[in-house]
């Protein structure tokens, strides 16, 4: 048999199955959000924030898994109540800021983990909600990521300047009149719509590899923020896509394959880089 | 009609402060205590003290960055925040991350946002108002690259290129001398001459006593509270000098020595003036001639 035509059959054969396509289209669409709001969270130093609002959604689910309500929705739910909480205890400054998170992290992961343990099936789920299922993406999910990734994005690109001046000099933000304080919170509520996206792909436990890792390969590349979102955004589109064939093949779980993928292709990056600097970019 | 083009038809501007006292906690001191003065249109102005005199504090307050708990500042005779655009604060280098993956043009663009407002990106002629800002402290064959690639005085360059885009009418600069090389001290001190004769009012923190001396109208002595506001002569005596350096200060055949090295707070102990640990800072009150030549302070690195 031609060598091209064994290629197309491997790449064809998972996709013979609606929850391959879904998925397939899911991680995808996940990691492409998630490494583009991703730059923030890297340039801004938020990757801690960033895994511990994961976390922290937990109970949203378990309250909404108890009441048989929607999960992502229990997330949504949770997740804006943890960005506008952790927005208001960072800002007054009588603790820590990674202090503050550490403890509403913690805490609210031992609230949900409490939740889901006080019902029957608590290994499945909680696997489920802490590591994603993405080939169990039904259409409705799918819909509901698609939306929520339209709007991240789209913010991010009507207000590029604001967010790029808030990031970069939020002093300067502040004589030029900008409204910094909202602006921070509005990241951090983008930050929690992409998590909420995420979650049936990757889950809590791993959404922050996906924030995190492809803008961290991506700045190794360019010196340009918009040359780095692009890459960022082609580099988790990869990830995602060449995860679940591996995860299809392999019989590996797929967020985990995923996220795989993308560390793997920033040891690459990192280690066949020039210098322990940067490259070039002109672009 | 944008608040500019209000702001220009009124003119250079004129800043007054009133009274004004902050506290950063309500049990902290004062960290500026009832300062008024009064800076007229197209005046150079440096503001000397020594560590933690409130200089930096005193500019957050002027452009509304931090907010006075008594007092208010005028700019046109109109409370501040009624002429959007025509302060521009350029802060301490340290204050931005210089790894941030933007270009040395991107970086000065920035200064057009407020009049660009919501949504809007910059366009052809923001960038050739950028570029000839840029050209006008010799950088613009740096405008793409990365600002991470600059040196320190390139660094302080191009966020005086980016207050210049704001076409402001008063431009407050805090240490725009620390650490810079004498090229770049050179071009934004010419930059000020250029900017005298366009009438914009520029008000300077700096550590340079000898700086302050030769090349301001007027220098405003401060320590919390404001010690003297005149013209260096009437400023740079010795007593006044020594009200706000203390131990600092160091008075030898009418030649005000200044070291910044020292600790401000106030202890016993000989004056070292040169001691090899650092050089100090000198003033000369014209009309004086020191028998060494003065040694200009590195202080604030």
């Amino acid at each position: 048999m031609m060598p091209g035509i064994a290629i197309l059959d491997w790449l064809s054969e998972p996709l013979r199955y609606g929850f391959m396509q879904r998925g397939l289209l899911a991680s995808v669409l996940v990691g492409v959000v998630c490494a583009v709001i991703g730059c923030y969270v890297v340039l801004r130093g938020m990757a801690f924030l960033g895994d511990a609002m994961a976390h922290a959604i937990l109970p949203g689910v378990a309250v909404a898994y108890l009441w048989g309500a929607n999960l992502l929705l229990g997330a949504a739910v949770a997740a804006v109540a943890v960005a506008l909480l952790i927005g208001a205890v960072t800002r007054q400054g009588r603790v820590k800021e990674d202090t503050a998170i550490g403890i509403l992290f913690a805490g609210a992961l031992s609230l949900g983990v409490a939740l889901i343990s006080s019902t029957g099936s608590y290994a499945v789920d909680l696997s489920h909600i802490l590591f994603g299922n993405v080939l169990g993406v039904a259409r409705g999910d799918l819909l509901l990521i698609g939306v929520l990734g339209t709007v991240v994005i789209g913010t991010i690109a009507l207000l590029y300047k604001e967010l790029l001046l808030v990031s970069f000099d939020p002093v300067l933000a502040a004589t030029l009149r900008l409204p910094v304080e909202r602006l921070r919170i509005l990241i951090l509520l983008l930050l929690a719509v992409t998590i909420v996206a995420s979650l049936p792909a990757v889950g809590v436990g791993l959404v922050a590899a996906m924030l995190v890792t492809p803008p961290a390969t991506a700045s190794l590349l360019t010196r340009r923020l918009p040359t780095m979102m692009v890459i960022s955004a082609a580099l988790g589109a990869v990830s995602g896509f060449s995860g679940l064939y591996l995860s299809y093949y392999l019989n590996v779980a797929s967020g985990a394959a995923v996220v795989l993928v993308a560390t793997g292709i920033f040891g690459a990056v990192y280690l066949l880089h020039p210098r322990s600097g940067w490259l070039r970019s002109r672009a | 009609m944008s608040p500019t083009e209000v702001a220009t038809d009124i003119g250079p501007a004129h800043l007054a402060v009133e009274g004004l006292s902050l506290r950063y906690g309500p049990q902290a001191a004062p960290a500026l205590d009832d300062l008024s003065f009064d800076v007229p249109e197209g005046m150079r102005v440096a503001v000397v003290g020594p560590n933690g005199a409130g200089k930096s504090t005193l500019f957050k307050a002027m452009v509304g960055l931090l907010r006075p708990q008594e007092g208010r500042v005028l700019v046109h005779g109109l409370p501040f925040g009624h002429d959007k655009d025509c302060v521009a604060y350029v802060p301490q280098r340290e204050e931005v991350d210089w790894g941030f993956p933007v270009s040395v043009l991107d970086v000065v663009l920035m200064g057009r946002y407020a009049r660009l407002g919501w949504l809007r990106r910059p366009g052809r002629a923001d960038r050739a108002v950028a570029l000839a800002c840029l050209a006008e402290l010799g950088i613009d064959a740096l405008a793409q690259r990365p600002i991470g690639d600059l040196s320190g005085g390139q660094q302080q360059r191009v966020f005086l290129a980016r207050a210049l885009v704001q076409e402001p009418h008063i431009l407050l600069l805090d240490e725009p001398f620390a650490g810079v090389d004498v090229t770049s001290q050179e071009l934004v001190l010419g930059l000020l001459d250029a900017l005298r004769a366009r009438r914009v009012t520029v008000i300077v923190a700096t550590h340079d006593l000898q700086l302050a001396a030769e090349r301001f109208d007027q220098v405003l002595l401060l320590n919390r509270r404001l010690l003297a506001y005149g013209p260096p002569a009437e400023v740079f005596r010795a007593e006044l000098v020594k009200a706000a350096f203390g131990h600092q200060a160091l008075v030898l055949d009418g030649v005000v020595l200044v070291d910044h090295t020292r600790p401000p707070a106030p202890h016993s102990g000989a004056v070292v003036v040169d001691g090899g640990a650092g050089h100090p800072a000198s003033a000369r009150p014209p009309g004086t001639v020191a028998d060494t030549e003065p040694i200009r302070g590195g202080g604030g690195a």
